[in-house]
């Protein structure tokens, strides 16, 4: 992979530009390294920092060297005459604008892309802001050089020996050439007296109708023109790159030749793979993200009713003003493109990613572009303007008169669909349907949008099962697989898809046997779940008599409503967030107040262990000013940024104290990592009890009026460094809750959430298990209770592990409840302890995993 | 050798540079307040000033090693664009000097014009341009007649100081072409390059520490 430097005079500003940068890649790792500044405050550069940072990121695939001004350049420059000759000669330094080409040269690295791929991308870094600012100049989509006059001119030819002629990628791999150049390029077909178009235009190339056999004529001016032919001649010589598999293999739909789908083009009749069964188990996956079984007509949202409406097609505003949704749309679908490009690189290799090649040069077409302006100017509405314009393309195209052009055409509407599903304020929501929901990915936002009244499972080609939507998958209870792989984005519509939660089988188009099988399975879950459900609300008790607290983990009064049904025992961990995201102040106690009680009213008495905000800088509050952090996972966040703005503190624990005067209410703090944030927050608490004149219960007594015997107060375990000290903070908490799913990110080194360490994140590692037995050990004897509220608490292979361990209180989803009680009732302690012993010596999570296999 | 520069003598140079540095700083500044960013003499005296620091205590076995060590301090400690440019100066100088811990006139003279290709492949710049160069090639130039005519040494750092302060002068009427001046355009005539004084004061502390 390219390693990226980014050279500035201010540190502040390089690693600004890099969080930017990061926010693209979704977690992928990218390399980057930062020479900024002289010190955290000091503008200036310096060369050494410069050499030192392209040697931490040096690596075969080269370095990529991004600079702001003046002494950037300059010492940038001298860095490569002070390192070693072997690495130097595989740095570049790049002239790209420093923020956005540093953006476009991290994605295009974490895709995998060459070192000159990774260039080129930053180079033309400028072209979505030109386009919007100067739509339809020359300079908007590219930097081609003005044509002058009696310049001279060179002159070559050469014949198409692609199978399918200049269709769409290799007319991509073309246009991309010429951009990177200093040259103005027109080709011919001379072989059907074609009119010369410009070689920078893909939309324009690939109507010149060139199939295999004809003759092309490249005409370039400017100052790289001699380069501009070489280099096409040297490309077309070499079948513009083509794998020849890809060139010889006809198909009639968006599939590409190796039998891959492209997933954002429209599937056409018969599309897809042409093998039922089971899925590839290439990279690991699929992974059991959400326990049960699914088994239904799978269906993909979007792309669905594109259809203009009437009121689509009446501009909003006058053309200026209506031409400006274009380059938004489109920078939107790029960034969606871009994003697709770089998981598919990642997951199946260069070759199979270049399909979004064409994608993208298709929105940064300048002809294409051109033309949507002229209709909006016109007086069409922005979305008809735009359908009408590409249409034309995928029009002429379908007119060429060969298959596989034809089928090129897809591609085009594929973007056609994507930039007008954003036109029309269609990409992220979609209606949920009957069946299996197939899609790539989903934000947390469109996961917890599902019911499992309708959505019967979830099937996604990407995420990890410790991600947002994995969870909140669990906690609709709706069952679901995740990292299947791109091929399931090819299962048409309708086509039967069967899975297993809890194993990770999945089976597209399952034949009846197998289908027997998974309902079979699916029936007689449902029957123990009955059976659980019976007993859910009578204590879950061990075999040998000891009684485990069995909670729920709530973010809603939906949540609690689920809790209260499935028979919890109390709500182990109740969200606050909700509140506090997506709006543009901070929520007043009142209203915290109305919000808590509906929460824990719908408890019907159970307690509720409430856990105070728990953000930070991957969620940004619009009302608390937070400077960018590199690893906002490592940052001010939890209980940190709590004590760094007690106002919000302050106000959420005054609502909480309220709502104690008449419910069981325990206040949990997060992130915490020094018993001085537990003291500071008790400090603050107890501020908040004297002013409403109520005494806490527990610990940290004060003189006051009204009684609070209720109020309990604890900590979330998450950092390696609190469960080693549980000791420590013993005497001021009542209780502990170990945030299993943060304890394993933090001990692991392993990101929630990235896709590609979803087998390396498992809550069974031995050193997370030695973690929590350090918690039970520490408060063993005392009053504390130790609970764990992170997904592993549900895992059936891990339950008797955390109770042998020393675990009081299990907090799963709320309709996990009737079963985990159900396993917790067929249990020996003596037996788990047993078991929790052999599981801390154990070398690896799936040697854990293994433990009671007989 | 009689008349040949030793390498205390050209420690000595150094660290009068640097004394002239210091006393100049907030006119360097001033000058670049006029086009640039405003830092050229803090920036330059922060790094001399570690130069300075750097050379105490530390013996030098050869001018290869003392002016490596003068050209990687600046490099890291000046933070504009003088550094990249000083630090290549001083690297290439101590690499023509050689690995003797003394060196001759002419010797002098080569590696000051070694000093300065390194300036021009970093900058990047040409007469006019209104950058140090202007100051320093004309420096170069004199220095090189003066010892090829047989002059004293004396005789042809003056020679080479006066120069570098003429060409350091005749930056005032120029338009910057390069560095942060060049974003000025038109408002950049009428100033003196502040990089052209520095590189007079580099002259003219040879002129007093080696004549």
């Amino acid at each position: 992979m390219v390693g990226i430097v980014v050279v500035s005079h201010s540190h502040v500003l390089a690693r600004s530009a890099v969080e930017i940068a990061r926010e693209m890649l979704h977690g992928r790792g990218v390399d980057i390294a930062i020479a900024a500044g002289l010190d955290e405050t000091t503008f200036g550069t310096d060369a050494v920092k410069v050499q030192e940072a392209v040697e931490q990121v040096d690596g075969p695939g080269g370095v990529l060297v991004l600079m702001d001004l003046g002494s950037a350049v300059l010492s940038a420059e001298l860095a490569l005459d002070l390192l070693d000759p072997e690495i130097s000669s595989r740095v570049r330094l790049c002239a790209a604008p420093l923020v956005e080409g540093l953006v476009a040269a991290a994605v295009a690295a974490a895709g995998g892309a060459s070192l000159a791929d990774v260039e080129s991308e930053a180079l033309a870094a400028l072209a979505g802001k030109q386009a919007h600012l100067h739509p339809g100049t020359d300079s908007a989509v590219e930097t081609e050089a003005p044509v002058a006059a009696g310049e001279p001119e060179v002159r070559a030819t050469f014949t198409v020996t692609n199978t399918h002629g200049l269709h769409a990628r290799p007319a991509a791999r073309l246009a991309a050439e010429v951009r990177t150049l200093d040259a103005r390029v027109l080709l011919r077909n001379v072989t059907t007296g074609s009119s010369a178009v410009p070689g920078s235009s893909l939309s324009r190339v690939a109507t010149l109708g060139a199939l295999a056999g004809h003759e092309v004529e490249v005409a370039a001016t400017g100052s790289q023109a001699r380069e501009a032919v070489d280099h096409i001649v040297a490309l077309a010589a070499r079948t513009f790159d083509e794998v020849e598999d890809d060139a010889v293999t006809s198909t009639a739909s968006p599939v590409d030749g190796s039998g891959r789908a492209d997933p954002s083009a429209v599937p056409l009749s018969g599309t897809g793979r042409s093998e039922a069964g089971e899925t590839p188990d290439a990279n690991g996956g699929p992974y059991p993200a959400s326990p049960g079984i699914g088994i239904g007509p799978s269906w993909s949202p979007g792309l669905a009713a594109l259809e203009l409406s009437d009121d689509d097609l009446v501009p909003g505003a006058e053309p200026a003003v209506e031409w400006r949704r274009v380059p938004g749309a489109v920078a939107a679908a790029r960034r969606e493109i871009v994003h697709t490009r770089a998981r598919t690189a990642r997951e199946l290799g260069e070759s199979d990613a270049s399909v979004f090649d064409a994608h993208l040069m298709l929105l940064d077409d300048e002809e294409l572009l051109d033309e949507v302006r002229r209709r909006v100017e016109a007086g069409e509405s922005a979305p008809a303007a735009w359908s009408g314009a590409v249409r034309a393309v995928a029009a002429e195209l379908d007119a060429l008169g060969d298959d596989y052009l034809r089928a090129r055409a897809a591609d085009v509407r594929a973007v056609h669909d994507q930039v007008l599903s954003v036109l029309l304020g269609r990409s992220s929501e979609f209606e949920a349907r009957d069946g299996v929901l197939v899609a790539s990915d989903l934000t947390p936002a469109q996961a917890a949008a599902l019911h499992r009244d309708v959505v019967v499972g979830i099937v996604l080609a990407y995420g990890s099962p410790t991600s947002h939507s994995a969870i909140l998958a669990r906690s609709r209870g709706i069952p679901a697989v995740v990292g299947a792989g791109e091929d399931v984005l090819a299962v048409p519509d309708g086509t039967t898809v069967a899975f297993d939660g809890d194993t990770g089988r999945l089976v597209i188009d399952p034949d009846p046997d197998t289908l027997v099988e998974f309902k079979t399975e699916a029936a007689e879950r449902e029957r123990r779940l009955e059976e659980a459900l019976q007993v859910a609300r009578q204590p879950a008790v061990t075999r040998d008599g000891v009684e485990v607290h069995v909670a729920a983990n709530v973010g809603s009064v939906t949540d609690a409503e689920a809790a209260a049904a499935h028979g919890a025992d109390l709500a182990g961990l109740v969200r606050t967030e909700f509140l506090f995201l997506e709006r543009d102040s901070a929520p007043s106690v009142d209203e915290q107040e109305t919000s808590y009680r509906a929460v824990v009213e719908a408890l019907d008495g159970r307690r509720a262990v409430v856990r105070t905000l728990d953000v930070g800088g991957d969620k940004p509050l619009p009302y608390v000013a937070q400077p960018a952090e590199l690893n906002p996972f490592l940052g001010v966040r939890g209980l940190r940024l709590a004590l760094a703005r007690p106002e919000l503190l302050r106000d959420q624990l005054r609502a909480l104290c309220r709502v104690a005067v008449d419910h069981p209410v325990s206040i949990m703090f997060p992130m915490v990592s020094q018993v001085d944030e537990v003291l500071a927050a008790r400090r603050i608490l107890d501020d908040v009890l004297r002013e409403e004149r109520v005494v806490g219960g527990g610990h940290g007594d004060t003189d006051g009026a009204r009684s609070l015997p209720g109020l309990e107060v604890g900590m979330m375990i998450e950092v390696p460094s609190a469960a080693l000290k549980a000791a420590s903070f013993a005497p001021y908490v009542d209780f502990f809750s170990i945030g299993t799913n943060d304890l394993t990110q933090y001990a692991l080194a392993a990101e929630r959430g990235n896709d590609a360490l979803a087998s390396l994140a498992d809550p069974l590692d031995p050193g997370v298990l030695q973690l929590v037995s350090a918690v039970c050990r520490a408060v063993s004897g005392s009053d504390v209770r130790v609970a764990v509220c992170g997904e592993i608490a549900s895992d059936p292979v891990a339950a008797p592990l955390l109770l042998g361990l020393g675990v009081d209180e299990l907090s799963v989803g709320p309709y996990a409840v009737p079963e985990v009680k159900q396993a917790v009732r067929e249990l020996d302690l003596g037996e788990c302890r047993e078991l929790a012993g052999r599981a801390l010596a154990a070398v690896s999570a799936s040697s854990v995993r293994a433990l009671r296999s007989p | 050798m009689s008349n040949a520069i030793t390498l205390s003598a050209l420690t000595a140079w150094v660290r009068e540079f640097g004394a002239l540095i210091d006393t100049h700083k907030d006119e360097l500044t001033q000058l670049d307040s006029a086009i640039g960013d405003a830092d050229h003499g803090i920036n330059m005296d922060r790094g001399m000033a570690a130069v300075l620091a750097a050379l105490d205590g530390e013996e030098f076995p050869s001018n290869a090693a003392l002016f490596k060590k003068i050209g990687m301090t600046l490099v890291s400690s000046v933070g504009g664009a003088s550094g990249p440019l000083y630090g290549t100066f001083f690297l290439r100088f101590g690499a023509a000097c050689g690995d003797a811990a003394e060196v001759d006139p002419e010797g002098f003279a080569k590696a000051m014009r070694a000093g300065l290709d390194g300036v021009v492949a970093r900058g990047k710049a040409e007469a006019g341009d209104k950058t140090m160069y202007d100051a320093l090639a004309p420096a170069v130039d004199a220095l090189d007649d003066a010892i090829a005519s047989g002059s004293e040494l004396r005789a042809a750092l003056r020679a080479a100081a006066g120069a570098a302060e003429s060409g350091r002068d005749a930056t005032t009427p120029m338009l910057a072409r390069k560095g942060r001046a060049s974003y000025l355009g038109e408002r950049s005539v009428g100033h003196q390059d502040p990089g052209a004084t520095s590189a007079a004061l580099l002259m003219r502390a040879a002129a007093s520490a080696l004549g």
